[in-house]
């Protein structure tokens, strides 16, 4: 039986952990929510937004923070551009599957000009606060992490004001539940996908950026997130941003628990075992009603 | 992969019908090679793919090597000139490569690649065609149990026996100040998790209880839970068989945690030359084995750091000094034997290795009948902000500091 302290911190590093995985399974979950896109190259504009922090910190010297006031508006106009240049093109019968294609094509693409930019060498950032943290109960945590945890909680408080507060919110929610009825409404909804794809890779950025802060990256650590972020939001069910979330906290939470009885190697399963739990026995997901219904 | 196996074949058969060509030339009494002709070694490398740092590295130390050799004059005269080719970082490249070498380029001498998982099946062609395969990488277990007798790993230890001299001292330690309580973490590979396991397996059987055995795979970034169960079970000791990035995550997460051992010792990260910025310098104490050190004082080392720096600018690392040592041992077999060709030559040059020592920038070596290396790592320690070699006492820059400062 693991002591209360042990207990008590990896419940701590679970919830940080798992506030990561929330923000990015949210931009996720946005698309198959958008236009029933599967995209694969999240993770991987996730690895390279940590990259561009990365560079941000190792050649110009800023804090990796400040790389976020670039990447997120490059981000969401790639988005965008990407919606509107490529996918929208994909005919809507085989819409899912030749987006996983297409997306996986992306994700290598990025892969390869990282490799090519920045060689295949690990690189993690190097700050000045690295290893400071502070001691709540016993446990201790970790101010990058905390840092990372709060960008996390930001960006998707922003999502979720923007999303329920906004005209656009409004729009792209409409646009999510029934596309025919949103553009019977005059809602431009080519547009506004668009822009909703946009906002999904902005989460993407942020959520580089925080994983920068402590963990250590290499051009093919998208492979690594992808798995679990997809498990996410299946678990999550397809297309809802707050199941998304909470199954993020609780998966997150979940693999930072088992890690003390069962070891790094085997609590990476708890996804898989979650995806295949939910396909079984709830294929709709445990967060979400119908897609229709979402938000 | 029908195309490589037919490759090979086409190798083989080649190189078969060349010696053949050659034995016929050699029996007529018209000598090819001639006392003036270079001295040629095949070497396969992993310029490009997973092991192209470090493969790089090697190709530099090999190049130092045939340089600072043929400013001295040459081998038996004769000038040493490197035929090199990239495996990309494939098995299959490599067996195709050295086939190539050995048989239809007819190398007077082979030396071998980067990595266990190429030094193996290199050794293997290298083996049938009876040459010395000396090679600067390959420390793991499974190199040693294939039943080569020409293959000799040009390294002072392998992976388990890297701290040994670390053991030693633990062990002499009065009972009451000894590490009661390890904790162990290491990569799930079989250099890291060898050195790892070489320590952990000498302080059981002294008595020194392990209190964490964690593995990781290798794709692991994120170190905050293992480092959370090294903290909750306050080890004296903490050992890591790490590579580069894992060392460095793993020891900023137990700082996180404000974790103190009374002793810290990782594989690998610590040796390397952006450690201490990587981990914001808290090196303090921090212990790691290290097959090599510019500081060494062996004879041949200062030659060798000198010579380097001169042709490349920097310092020689690890990998660079492998390399050099692997031509300095096939060096020191070429001048016992007499002789530097295919044939006969390689069984007296294989012979002489298996019964000599050989001084080299690493220090004195030899071999076991399997090829593996019969001494032990230095240990290094971080101290003040450098990092000294503290043992073995002959060798030592500074005495060993236990109970460590804080990090």
């Amino acid at each position: 039986m693991p002591s209360g302290g042990l207990l008590l911190q990896s419940i701590i590093l679970g919830l940080l952990l798992g506030g990561l995985y929330a923000l990015l399974a949210a931009g996720l979950t946005l698309y198959f929510g958008i236009m029933r896109v599967v995209m694969i190259a999240h993770s991987a504009f996730l690895i390279l937004a940590a990259y561009l922090a990365w560079w941000c910190n190792e050649r110009l010297g800023v804090d990796p923070l400040l790389s976020l006031l670039v990447t997120v508006p490059l981000f969401f106009g790639a988005g965008v551009l990407l919606q509107r240049m490529l996918l929208s093109r994909l005919r809507a019968a085989t819409l899912t599957m030749m987006s996983v294609l297409l997306t996986f094509a992306i994700a290598l693409i990025i892969e390869g000009l990282l490799g090519y930019a920045f060689s295949g060498t690990q690189r993690r950032i190097q700050l000045g606060y690295g290893s400071a943290s502070f001691g709540l109960f016993g446990a201790r945590i970790a101010v990058v992490k905390l840092i990372a945890f709060g960008l996390a909680v930001v960006a998707l408080g922003s999502l979720y004001l923007l999303m329920k507060r906004t005209s656009f919110g409004w729009a792209l929610r409409a646009t999510i539940q029934h596309p025919d009825a949103a553009r019977l409404v005059g809602i431009d909804t080519e547009r506004i996908a668009g822009f909703g794809f946009g906002l999904g890779l902005a989460t993407a950025a942020v959520g580089g950026t925080a994983l920068s802060l402590d963990t250590t990256i290499y051009p093919s650590l998208h492979w690594h997130w992808i798995g679990p972020l997809m498990a996410i939001i299946v678990v999550g069910g397809l297309g809802s941003v707050p199941g998304a979330a909470a199954a993020a906290m609780l998966l997150g939470l979940g693999q930072s628990l088992l890690q003390i009885p069962m070891g790094t190697t085997w609590a990476q399963t708890v996804f898989y075992v979650a995806l295949f739990a939910t396909l079984a026995f709830r294929p709709q997901g445990f967060f979400g009603g119908r897609l229709a219904q979402r938000f | 992969m029908p195309s490589i196996f037919r490759r090979t074949h086409w190798a083989t058969a080649l190189g078969a019908t060349f010696l053949l060509t050659l034995g016929a030339c050699s029996g007529g009494g018209d000598g090819g090679e001639s006392a003036d002709d270079p001295i040629t070694v095949g070497i396969s490398l992993p310029l490009t793919g997973d092991f192209s740092e470090p493969g790089k590295g090697v190709q530099q130390g090999y190049e130092a090597w045939a340089k600072i050799v043929n400013d001295r004059g040459g081998l038996l005269g004769r000038q040493v000139e490197l035929k090199i080719l990239d495996d990309q970082s494939s098995a299959d490249r490599v067996v195709a490569d050295y086939e190539q070498l050995i048989g239809s380029d007819q190398v007077d001498l082979v030396v071998g690649p980067f990595s266990t998982r190429l030094v193996v099946p290199a050794g293997r062609v290298a083996s049938e065609y009876g040459m010395l395969f000396v090679e600067p990488a390959g420390a793991a277990n499974e190199v040693f149990t294939q039943g080569f007798k020409n293959l000799f790993y040009a390294a002072p230890a392998v992976a388990q026996d890297h701290y040994n001299h670390l053991a030693t001292y633990i062990l002499a330690l009065p009972a009451d100040q000894r590490p009661k309580t390890v904790a162990y973490a290491a990569m799930d590979d079989p250099f890291a998790q060898g050195t790892a396991y070489g320590l952990k397996a000498k302080l059981e059987a002294g008595g020194i209880k392990t209190v964490v055995d964690e593995v990781y795979p290798p794709n692991t970034t994120d170190f905050g839970s293992i480092a959370a169960k090294i903290a909750a079970s306050k080890a004296d000791m903490v050992v890591g068989g790490s590579q580069y990035q894992d060392g460095v995550n793993l020891i900023v997460a137990l700082q996180q945690l404000r974790y103190q051992p009374k002793m810290a010792a990782f594989s690998t990260a610590p040796t390397e030359p952006e450690f201490a910025k990587a981990i914001g310098n808290k090196t303090e104490g921090i212990l790691s084995p290290t097959g090599y050190s510019q500081d060494a004082p062996y004879p041949s080392n200062k030659e060798f750091v000198e010579k380097y720096t001169a042709q490349f600018g920097k310092a020689p690392e690890e990998d660079q000094a492998n390399a050099y040592t692997t031509g300095q041992v096939v060096e020191a077999a070429v001048t016992a034997a007499g002789c530097a060709e295919q044939g006969e030559c390689q069984q007296k040059m294989i012979d002489w290795v298996h019964a000599n020592k050989v001084e080299t920038v690493v220090g004195p070596l030899t071999w076991d009948a399997t090829g593996k290396p019969q001494g032990a790592h230095m240990i290094q320690q971080w101290i003040g902000g450098e990092i000294k070699i503290v043992l073995p006492d002959a060798t030592k820059e500074a005495a060993l500091l236990y109970p460590k400062p804080a990090w």
